[in-house]
Formats: C-alpha cells, structure tokens, sequence
C-alpha cells in the first residue's frame, strides 16, 4: 500500500490508542458501549444488508451472553471462557431451532416474528428471576481476565473491546468479498434467479441468523463483565430497536458503519442532554431526518462522497 | 436420435380448478435445439415452473438425462445442470455485471460462511477463479463495457444478455429459455439467435419459449403448446402447413 | 378458579381483544392504503387517551366532548404523519423497511415529548357509564367495557361499508391496489394517501380514549400496543376486513387463558409464542386462503 493511503490509518490507530487519555472517564465508558454496541450491531447489519431480514430480536442473544456469564462466572466461578462459550453455544443453538421455521416467513412478518421472539425473551429474563434475578438484577459479575491481566478499569476494557469489535468489522468485509456474500446480496435482489443459480437460500438464512446471534452473546458477555451488574432493562425490545436503528443510521452496506452508528446512538444522547430533558425527544427526531435524508446510512453517505472525490 | 436429456411425462396441473396442462408431454434430445410456441395463456411458463422445479405438477414426472427430478429442489436441478432464465429478466440489480456472472459460478464452488468470514485459502481462490470465469464470458455477450455497471441500470436488451450470460458460466448442460427476446430490437434478436446457435453448436441442450418468429425459427423441431395439450411437433415449415395449428396460433 | 372469576378474566379478554382489534384494524387501513406497515400505531392510542385526560381534567369539557375530541386529535396526527415525514420519505424513495425505521423514529419522538411535557405518570380516565359494573353470574363487568365492544363493533362493521360501498372508500382501495391506474381515472392519489392514514389515526385515536378507562395511560405503552394490534392483524389476516378484531379477540381471550390457568406473568409469552406459529402454519392469517406456490 501506498504510504499516502496508509497515513490515514495511522492517524487513526494513534488517535484511538491515545483516546482514553484524554477524555473524561465517563466518555470512556461511552465508547466502551459504542464498542458493545457495534458487535451486537455488526450482527443486524449482516442480516439486513446482506439478506435483507430485519431482526429485533438480537438483545435475546445479547441477553443470553450475559446471563451466561452470571449463571457460569458467577455463581459457579467458572472460567470466562466458560461462560463465553456457553453462551455462543445456547445463543447459536436457540437462533438455528428458532429461525429454521420463521426464517421461511418474509418481510413484515419476519421482523414481526423476531419482535416476539424479543418479547417473549424480555419476559422470561423477567420471569425467571431465579436465575436472573428479575428486576432487581444479579451484582458482583467478576471483572474479565485476560493472560492474567484484569480488566478492571474502564481504559484496559476500551483496548479489548475496540479490537474485537475492529476484528468483526474484518470479517464482515471478508465475507461481502466472498462467494457467500455474493450469493446473499443475490437473493435479496432477485431469491428466484439466486435458487437458479444454486444458492440454498433458507440455509444462508439460517446460518446467518446463527451467526448474528453468536455475535449478539459474545456482546452481551463483555457487557456483563465489563459493567459487573447485570438487570432485566438492559435486555428489553428497546435495546433490540436500539441495534437496529445503529445499524440503519450506520449504513448496512459498509463495513464499518455500524461502528459510526454505534458512536451516534451512545454519544448523541450525551451531546443533547445539555439542552436538558427535551434531549431524547432531539435524539428520536435525528433519527427520523436520518432516516429520510440518509438512506444508505451515515456510513454509506461518507462512503459515496469519497467515492466522488476520488473521481475527481 | 441421441437419448432424452429432459423428458416431461404426462404433466398435468390445475390452479384454483383451472385445468391448466392437460398431459404434457414432451421430451429434448441430448445436444438439441427444441422451441415452444403456444398462444398466451397455453401453459407454457407453468410448464417451465413445473420443469425448473417452481412448481410440482399435480400429476406427472420430470426426468434429466433418466433422473427422477420431482424430489429435487430448484438448486438441485441448477447443480445437475438444468438451468432457466424468466419471461421478466431477472438480474441482481444492485449488484454490478461482473458479480452477476461470478454467481452463475456458485454451483461450482464450495467454500463455506466461516471460511469466506476468515479468507481460508479456498474461499479467496474460489473467489479469483469465479471472477475469471466471468471476464472469461463477457466479451462473448458483448457485455465487457459495462462490465463495473450497476445490473439494474442496464437497459432490457442488455439485461435479457446478462440472464443469459449467468446461466452459460454456470457450465448448465440444458437451458430453458422463457420469452429470451422481449423487450430486444431486432439487430439485438439477430445477436441472441446467433449466441444461442453457438451455444448449441458447443453442445447445450436449449428449450426456447418465444412469440419471435425470427428467434423460434432458430430451433430445429417446435412443440406447439394450446390450451394445456402438445397438439404439433415439426419444423417450422411443417407447422405453417398444420391446420391445427394455423387455426390455433398463427391465426392463418 | 371460581365460575364468575372464571368469567371475569373472559370477559376481560374480550375487551382487550376488541382492543387489540382496534389496533390492529387501523394498522390493517394504512398497510392496505399504503403497505406500509406503522409501527407509532399505538401511538395514536397514547396520544389520544392522554388528550381526553387532559380535556377532562383542566378544560372541563364533558366525557363525550373529551372522547370525540381526542379521536378526532387522533385523526390529525395520522394526516400530519403522512403529509410531513411520510411524504418526505416517498419523495426520496425509501423502500419497505425504511418506512418502518421511519414510523418507529417517530413513535421514539411522540414517547419522549408525552414524557418531557406530562412526565412518567399513568393517568386514569373515567369509563363511559363511570365505575358502573353489571352482574352476570357473581361476575363483575364494567359497563365501559360492555361500550367498548359494542363501539367497536360498529366501527367494524362501518369500515366494512365505508370501503365497499362509498365513494371514498372505494377510491382509496383503488389508489392502493394501482396508484398509476387510479391516477389515471381521475383518482388523487396523494389525497386518498392521506386520507388512509387520517382514517388509521381515527381509529387509533378511538382505540386509546376506548382502552384508557380500563388500564390507565402512560408515555411507554405505545410500542407494546402497537405490537398487540400487529399480532391481531397478521393473526386475522391483514387483507380481510373482519381479520383484524378476529385476531385481536384471539389474542385476547388466549391471553385471558394465559393469565387463568398459567399465571399473569407468562400471558406475553403465550400470546407471542402463538402468533409466531400461526405466522408459519397459516400464512395467510386465520381467515386468508392458502395461495399457490410459485407463479
């Protein structure tokens, strides 16, 4: 690579890595979400911008991640990679039962389907307070270790989570420029003509849908570790909505827009709240001018504009 | 005569009580080049649903080359080499011309989503080799200028040659071909008649559904298809002499 | 469980089925006007059982008056939905899941006013008929409630009328089914557009001052509202007329099973689990034929 195209990239890194040094705590532990948020994110990104599936139902697996890491970390104080896997195992177990027979529905009905799935989830992390602990929530979650490094401070996080939501963002890019990926933009567009040519579509589906939920858990685990609390009203529809909405405003087609739209729905709240208590109001009208004058999502805009330039 | 390789045994089909193929039979010899003609309305794209594995007749078998197909799913009868195109072109419209063709390469690949997500050796080869294959077609289909453009903007005759295009890379030993001339001027008919002549020539089996007679003409034996039963089969210049047919389709 | 409990927590079901119903039909109105599917639907219930409260309370305008006032702020809302953000939308070109990003912002955005201006209170509005309960068999029934079903049924069978035999009504299936068609025969598309989601809105504006007696009103019930009206439209089918309430008192009385046999807490789940297979089995909604495969 040229070395003019390569600065960028370093800017980038340097700025990132000196980041936490320079902002206040509580704007790390913003990030920190955005990063959270851009797994779980990353997750609806690939179903509806590569299948066109709009799924609300990932802060079920996002909830399972991080119930997975109270049931196994907690209380039976297994190691961490117990409970990550556990919970990539349950999550990738219940999206393949699950989404087998409702990945056959399409459009409306499918979002609808994953809107109960999500409510149906919400209700049971309520119900089963036994395990949960229902409203009042599960505490003293251990802090994640790692090569026996602790990662008990809110900048040590922010250098784990960052790159493992980088390496997601990789391999999304990885599988857009693959023979799969090529394969799910063809039946978004034309399902007919892509079973013609050979694609087992349902299987894509399914496998996709699998593979968000496994990105959903893995969140939900690094969310539990990192905030050691864990209650019911972080796993609700509106958390679903909120992945959703990031990875709409990000752009689905980019590979890195969900992280911009991540950024936006932890920073913007934040950005707003000086104007008060009419901050979630500006925050849900953003949304909707994004949506109408953003089709292809931030991402997608900034993406187009350097496209052009580049012409140029 | 060489044995059949589709061979369509006493189809029968009915929509809502709609009795819309009445026993149809018809079978295209290994290496031909079979046309299809019928007024509107005859069954003829039921047939082809029916065929590519759309639509399960209500009675009736599909049989490739001596194979049973009626337990074979649409992917299927692709990867055994039974391939269609649609009366309404079919393109990934946001996808541009070289990646529509690199999908006609699927059937031919194998790698997997984990090892696409984590660029093994086979998912980046298939790749290379996909994108081969499709530059390797272009020119041929006089597609190689717009080869970067968006599939959806190409206009109808282009994108008629793009369906086409995408079935031949996918190495299909029989295509069916439903209204491939729609929508085309002439000088882009008299191209697509001398393709399909080629591709013949290399040995694709071709069934044909066209109102063109300039394009039908091309075939070497013509089914004509009428309210749901085969009622001729010849060369066009036998058919023009059938009553029945003259009375049925060309209105003579 | 006693027989008059038993009938109780039937009766109940019925009334919040007949709710659902409600819902549903306005969500059915504008995804048949429009296909688009309004995900603020609920919304307009929250709006308008919240305006009815407040006319009640500090204009002092009579129950009916605070009613009919708060349907028709419903009404408006719709139409405001559609000439501003929707058409904004359409003149962009937003496809399918955009309209339902849109409708969702929007409903974010009515959430968080309703909880800067009147905050996160449950607010309660007097029943038609007051607290008055009639007897049947040592169970309690609210007379409201007994309001409640006969008004939506009205409503039901109006709607019916409305789209088969007048002229409105007619031109509106016809913008829907063919914009370009309809466009041509003289029809304004663009006002038969508004028109559907002004009609959406009246009926979810009755549907809020309806449901409002029963449970209270607070700024978060919209979403979950909406998606109960949702299970009532794709239960019943979303392109039959009567599909709707059908589905609504479905869900309705498999809730009320739901809470008397299992236990309260699971009723959600029931209702949920139920709808997704029904969206498997029957495609189509309860009342929708099977269509062919392929085409």
């Amino acid at each position: 690579m040229p070395r003019a195209k390569l600065l960028p990239y370093v800017v980038a890194v340097v700025l990132w890595a000196a980041l936490p040094g320079l902002v206040s705590r509580h704007v790390v532990d913003l990030l920190i979400f955005a990063g959270l948020y851009t797994i779980a994110g990353l997750g609806v990104s690939y179903l509806l911008g590569h299948c066109g599936i709009v799924c609300l139902a990932q802060s079920m697996f996002y909830g399972i991640g991080a119930y997975c890491v109270a049931y196994f970390s907690a209380q039976h104080a297994l190691p961490s990679v117990v409970a990550f896997a556990a919970g990539a195992l349950l999550s990738a177990a219940i999206a393949f039962a699950v989404g087998w027979p409702i990945l056959r529905l399409s459009g409306h009905f499918l979002a609808l389907a994953t809107l109960a799935l999500g409510v149906i989830a919400q209700v049971l992390f309520l119900e089963w307070d036994w395990l949960t602990g229902g409203t009042l929530g599960i505490g003293g979650l251990p802090k994640l270790q790692l090569f026996g490094w602790e990662l008990n401070t809110p900048q040590r996080f922010y250098y784990l989570v960052w790159p493992v939501a980088v390496l997601v963002m990789w391999l999304k890019r990885n599988l857009t420029h693959s023979r799969n990926g090529l394969a799910m933009r063809a039946m978004r567009d034309a399902p007919a003509a892509a079973a013609v040519a050979g694609v087992e579509i349902h299987l894509v589906k399914v496998r996709m849908f699998v593979l968000s939920a496994i990105l959903g858990s893995l969140a939900g685990s690094l969310f539990a570790h990192y905030v050691g609390f864990i209650s019911v009203d972080s796993f609700g529809i509106d958390r679903s909505i909120s992945f959703l909405l990031l990875a709409v405003l990000g752009g689905v087609q980019t590979t890195w827009g969900p992280a911009l739209g991540a950024l936006f729905v932890t920073l913007a709240p934040e950005l707003l709240s000086r104007f008060g208590e009419i901050h979630a109001v500006l925050f849900a009208v953003t949304l909707v001018i994004a949506v109408i004058f953003l089709p292809q999502g931030l991402g997608g805009a900034i993406e187009q504009r350097l496209r052009r330039d580049s012409v140029r | 005569m060489s044995r059949a390789l589709l061979s369509l045994r006493d189809i029968h089909h009915s929509f809502r009580g709609l009795h819309v193929l009445k026993g149809v039979a018809l079978e295209v010899p290994t290496g031909a080049f079979v046309g299809l003609i019928g007024p509107n309305g005859a069954g003829k794209t039921t047939l082809f649903n029916i065929a590519s594995g759309f639509l399960d007749p209500d009675v009736g078998g599909v049989f490739l080359d001596g194979t049973d197909l009626m337990k074979c799913s649409v992917q299927e009868r692709s990867r055994r080499g039974l391939v269609r195109t649609f009366q309404t072109p079919q393109v990934f419209s946001a996808m541009s011309v070289l990646e529509n063709l690199m999908i006609g390469r699927h059937k031919q690949t194998r790698s997997g989503i984990v090892g696409n997500l984590f660029r093994s050796p086979r998912s980046r080869r298939e790749y290379q080799t996909a994108k081969q294959a499709a530059m390797a077609v272009l020119e041929r289909f006089n597609l190689s200028p717009v080869a970067e453009h968006k599939a959806g903007n190409l206009p109808a005759g282009q994108q008629r040659m793009l369906e086409l295009a995408r079935a031949y890379v996918g190495e299909p030993r029989l295509l069916l071909l439903d209204e491939p001339s729609s929508g085309l001027n002439n000088d882009e008919i008299a191209q697509l008649r001398r393709v399909l002549n080629e591709l013949n020539g290399e040995g694709v089996t071709i069934l044909l559904v066209s109102h063109d007679m300039n394009l039908i003409e091309a075939a070497a034996n013509i089914h004509v298809l009428c309210f749901g039963e085969i009622i001729a089969v010849g060369s066009m210049a036998t058919l023009r002499e059938d009553a029945r047919v003259r009375e049925a389709y060309l209105g003579l | 469980m006693t027989i008059s409990l038993f009938i109780q927590s039937i009766f109940a079901g019925v009334s919040n089925g007949f709710v659902y119903g409600l819902i549903g039909l306005g969500l059915a109105v504008i995804f048949r006007g429009t296909r688009i599917i309004n995900a603020m639907q609920g919304e307009f219930c929250v709006v308008a059982g919240m305006a009815a409260v407040v006319m009640l309370d500090h204009w002092r305008v009579p129950l009916a008056v605070a009613m009919l006032g708060a349907t028709l702020l419903g009404g408006a809302l719709g139409l405001l939905l559609e000439l501003v953000p929707v058409r904004a939308l359409q003149r962009r070109g937003g496809g399918d899941d955009s309209y339902l990003l849109l409708t969702l912002g929007v409903a974010f955005a009515i959430s968080a006013l309703i909880l800067y201006f009147v905050g996160r209170d449950s607010l309660a509005l007097p029943g038609v008929g007051g607290e008055a309960t009639l007897i049947v068999a040592d169970a309690a029934i609210r007379v409201h409630a007994i309001w409640l079903v006969i008004i939506s049924t009205v409503v039901m069978f109006a709607l019916k009328w409305f789209y088969s035999r007048t002229h409105i009504g007619l031109s509106m299936m016809a913008a829907s089914i063919d914009a370009d068609g309809a466009a041509t025969t003289g029809i304004n598309v663009p006002f038969m557009r508004s028109a559907t989601f002004c009609l959406g809105g009246l009926i979810g504006g009755l549907a809020g001052v309806l449901v409002t007696p029963l449970t209270t009103v607070h700024y978060a019930m919209g979403l979950l509202l909406t998606l109960k009206g949702f299970a009532a439209a794709i239960l019943g089918g979303l392109n039959n007329p009567f599909g709707a309430v059908v589905g609504g008192l479905t869900l309705g009385l498999l809730e009320a099973l739901a809470i008397a046999f299992v236990s309260s807490g699971y009723k959600d789940v029931i209702a949920m689990s139920i709808l997704i297979v029904i969206m498997i089995l029957l495609p189509n909604g309860m009342l929708g034929r099977r269509t062919r495969k392929g085409g």
